[in-house]
């Protein structure tokens, strides 16, 4: 159990800033994820971590004792990897015993060690094969049990469940999560998967181009984002123009006017999200009755996809809009180029600056 | 930046690059200057002219040796690529049968000693030669082997397999759409072939026509054996060398900064007109090989076997004449063990000397490419890209202007303390350094950098990464280049011309002066041992390569 502390990283390759101004407190034994796009800085993040990297300047601590400058290899942090890196020319056993054997730990004791990590792992059996009569998913598992062991202060995942088909993936996901909650590791989480980040963490901290946007609890990311990208990176969201009418506020496509909307909002403008959840075909069965904001707009196609149908629409003003809801006949039977009018709760808007990572206001 | 606690941090590697960078100063740069500096300086006075060049460009002996090299490799050249493209595509496309066959005399063919065609030929079709011989008794005049024509015949059946076996990859890859869709749009065979296939598999003819031509130009065995006369650079280079001894090398120097100059240009130009050819291959439909019938098929299959085992022809001849029976240079009659018998008598010396020296030079050429593969493939940096590409130098440097340089370097001054077989393992080790690194640096390509980093996360130091977990997984390829090394090594000729004394005479040595002397069975029976170990070499090659025809190329 260990806590890490990161204060003012920065990472540059040539002039290309790659992480700019991290500063991040990660409680021990806490699950801490860190996700965005591809070239958010997330991978770079982790493999600074990890030693990997040299950063600019910054620091790290592992409860409290600045590491950012140990070479890689007596860091005493464990890494999973993106393509599991486990050794080929090595059995499972010689795997797991690697990390071991490099500190120079009696035999008996590596024995016992690996023998004990295969059996968290549920790899006991599999101790002498090697690795490419395994599967991907187990060839994952001996990735995990050779980083645990060590006994490492922290261990890192680099992205370890994209490269499995997706049942595999859920399936894993639980265990790590199983495994990180029992042996109660501190853990850094490297993922672009959004649903993977909110289903197994404590902190998901989102990235983009090297900055932090936003590290707070799951619930507060979806319910509560903090800027207009964390908006949408987690969990796809409509965004409607807002244009000032007088005294007030309205959707630039028509509709209700937005009461409670504080005045004095910026000047770049000011955008609306709607979840596709929370938007709703006005009048239709599923709506409920407190959904009192209306949009106006043309339908452009309904697909059924079993569990749910999703609505394509574009507002008058020409801004396209996603409903998602349980199939409902009537509306799957519209006419495609019809006119449809969307219900939404006043509760369920949110509002940012209009611009990519402008603040919620 | 913070201060570093762990100032070796990333000090292993780095001092490997510049271990790395300092062997290659030595043994590569320095000589290349120093022979490139000799040639501005006037051997009586010892001071700077540009007379040497002068000279070499404006008396008749020097230009027509120009003019003879220029022609004899464009001709090789030619030849090679008549064979090799017709062969290429004929096995790649058709269903012929013993097509492994075919490509292996013909990697065959490739690793063999490359001054043996020449003697070879002569046996046959020299003044003395059996098939001249034969041809007499009916009164058949048979054109002289001796000369221009000869030359380029050798090299003609020498290098074919280089465009031969880069082509027919090519070709293997082309992908079948591209053909179907000519074919589509209304071309027929051959000008789908003339107008598609040909320009696609383009890059690779050319590599391969490229490779054959500096090979061509830097031949000293072929021109020396069977020139007669018809001078080429390498030989005059060589000559001029002899002559010099003594005094400072300044004309073989000069003469030998053309060669390379010419070899750089083709390389230059070559790699100017592919710079605008790239083509992307996506591999989505490989070509099928369709089956002939009729005339066609047997002219085709004609075509191929013939080729290979024409260029076989000297190897067999070899073979066969180191078994004749002999009485010192004469053939008696009949079989016999005499010519083994005499290697025993005049220089069993010649075969563990060149079992050492290359052997030494394989150990240094397999520590070095691993070391340097890892520098190309895992650190980029500028020091990484010049490594990458010094190790090009190599292949057009001409073995007598490497070992004039090494002369020049290592046998005056500081260095002079050096051994001559010292000298020698080290001009092996840098002349056929490149094979290795080649062989290792696509192994390497293939493993993941995550391999390395897990054994560092893990506790591991940067040395024993490398040591437990790098080079493991490189062994096949190491394997590979070591024994390529291997093969070139033991082959070397003109080179080890230069800088041998009387201890220190190789078995290619010794078979040039045999021929020189007229001793064909002698030299036959040394070429038969060189070829056992080759041919051992290449059966392993074929045991350990994934892909055994690019390997030799």
């Amino acid at each position: 159990m260990a806590s890490v502390d990161i204060t003012g990283l920065r990472k540059l390759y040539g002039d290309v800033v790659a992480l700019e101004d991290i500063s991040i407190s990660i409680p021990s034994g806490s699950f801490y994820t860190l996700l965005g796009p591809s070239g958010c800085g997330k991978t770079t993040l982790l493999r600074t971590i990890a030693g990997f990297h040299d950063q600019n300047s910054g620091s790290i601590a592992i409860d409290g004792a600045p590491i950012h400058d140990v070479p890689a290899y007596r860091r005493d942090v464990g890494m999973v990897f993106q393509d599991y890196a486990v050794f080929p020319h090595l059995s499972v056993e010689d795997n797991v015993a690697f990390g071991l054997r490099q500190r120079k730990r009696p035999a008996a004791e590596i024995r016992t060690r690996v023998a004990e990590v295969l059996e968290v792992v549920q790899l006991g059996p599999f101790a002498k094969r090697m690795p490419h009569e395994l599967s991907g998913g187990q060839q994952q598992r001996v990735g995990l049990a050779r980083a645990i062991a060590i006994k490492p202060k922290v261990l890192l995942m680099d992205e370890p469940l994209s490269n499995l088909d997706a049942r595999l993936r859920v399936d894993l996901r639980a265990e790590l999560r199983r495994i990180q909650k029992d042996l109660g590791i501190t853990t850094i989480y490297v993922t672009h998967d959004q649903e993977e980040a909110l289903a197994m963490s404590d902190i998901v901290c989102v990235m983009y181009e090297g900055v932090i946007q936003q590290a707070a609890s799951p619930l507060d990311i979806y319910l509560r984002p903090a800027n207009r990208f964390v908006a949408t990176f987690v969990g796809a969201n409509n965004f409607l123009s807002v244009v000032g009418n007088g005294d007030g506020f309205a959707l630039g496509s028509g509709g209700a006017d937005l009461v409670g909307l504080a005045p004095g909002a910026p000047s770049g403008g000011i955008v609306a999200a709607i979840r596709p959840e929370t938007l709703f075909v006005a009048g239709a069965k599923a709506t409920p009755s407190d959904a009192g904001i209306t949009i106006p707009a043309t339908l452009r196609e309904v697909s059924f996809i079993g569990r749910e149908m999703e609505i394509f629409a574009v507002t008058r003003t020409g801004e396209p809009l996603k409903a998602v809801s349980r199939p409902d006949p009537g509306v799957i039977g519209m006419d495609q180029g019809g006119p449809i009018t969307f219900a939404v709760r006043r509760e369920d808007l949110l509002f940012f600056e209009d611009r990519d990572t402008g603040a919620r206001i | 930046m913070a201060g570093r606690l762990f100032p070796g941090r990333l000090d292993f590697w780095t001092g490997v690059t510049i271990l790395i960078l300092a062997v290659l100063a030595v043994l590569l740069i320095v000589p290349i200057f120093r022979v490139l500096a000799l040639s501005f300086v006037d051997a009586d006075t010892g001071s700077f002219t540009l007379g040497n060049y002068v000279e070499v460009f404006t008396r008749n002996y020097y230009v027509s040796g120009l003019k003879n090299t220029l022609f004899v490799g464009l001709m090789g050249t030619l030849g090679a690529c008549l064979l090799g493209i017709p062969l290429a595509f004929f096995t790649a496309r058709f269903h012929i049968r013993g097509r492994t066959w075919i490509s292996t005399l013909a990697i065959l063919v490739l690793v063999a000693p490359p001054f043996i065609g020449a003697y070879a030929w002569i046996m046959m079709l020299g003044s003395n030669g059996f098939i001249t011989n034969f041809l007499e008794r009916f009164g058949l005049e048979t054109p002289t082997i001796y000369g221009a024509h000869g030359i380029i015949l050798v090299f003609t059946l020498k290098f074919f397999p280089f465009v031969f076996l880069m082509t027919q990859t090519a070709l293997n890859a082309v992908n079948k759409s591209f053909e179907d869709a000519a074919g589509n749009l209304g071309c027929d065979p051959w000008r789908t072939f003339r107008k598609i296939t040909l320009p696609l598999v383009f890059p690779a003819v050319s590599t391969g026509a490229i490779i054959c031509f500096v090979l061509a130009i830097a031949d000293f065995g072929t021109p020396a054996i069977l020139g007669r006369g018809f001078r080429t650079l390498s030989t005059i280079a060589f000559a001029a060398y002899r002559s010099e001894l003594g005094g400072l090398p300044t004309m073989a120097v000069t003469v030998s900064i053309i060669m390379m100059a010419i070899s750089m240009l083709a390389l230059v130009a070559q790699r100017r007109i592919l710079s605008r050819r790239r083509y992307a291959s996506s591999l989505t439909n490989l070509p099928v090989r369709q089956r002939l019938s009729g005339w066609r098929n047997v002219a085709v299959h004609v075509f191929c076997h013939a080729t290979v085992l024409i260029a076989m022809l000297p190897t067999l001849v070899v073979v066969y004449t180191s078994f004749l029976k002999t009485n010192g240079p004469v053939f008696v009659g009949g079989f016999g063990f005499e010519s083994y018998l005499r290697i025993w008598r005049t220089a069993p010396e010649a075969i563990t000397n060149s079992f050492i020296f290359s052997l030494a030079a394989v150990a240094l050429i397999t520590i070095f490419s691993s070391l340097i593969s890892y520098v190309i493939v895992r650190r980029e940096t500028t020091a990484s890209g010049a490594i990458d590409f010094l190790m090009m130098v190599p292949y057009l440097v001409p073995g007598v202007v490497m070992a004039i340089g090494f002369v020049t370097t290592f046998r005056t001054g500081a260095f002079q303390g050096v051994s001559v077989a010292a000298l020698l393992i080290l001009l092996y080790f840098i002349r056929r350094l490149p094979y290795g690194v080649r062989s290792t640096t696509s192994s390497l390509r293939q493993i993941k950098p995550s391999m390395e980093e897990a054994a560092i996360n893990l506790g591991a130091p940067p040395l024993t990464a490398f040591l437990k977990v790098t080079v493991p997984l490189i062994v096949p390829g190491l394997i590979v280049g070591s024994l390529m090394g291997f093969i070139t090594a033991i082959n070397e000729l003109s080179g080890t011309l230069i800088i041998y004394d009387s201890g220190t005479i190789t078995m290619p040595v010794q078979i040039y002066l045999a021929v020189l002397d007229g001793e064909f069975g002698l030299a036959a029976a040394f070429s038969s041992v060189l070829l056992l170990c080759t041919g051992i070499c290449v059966y392993a090659v074929f045991r350990f390569a994934d892909n055994r025809e690019s390997t030799f190329v």
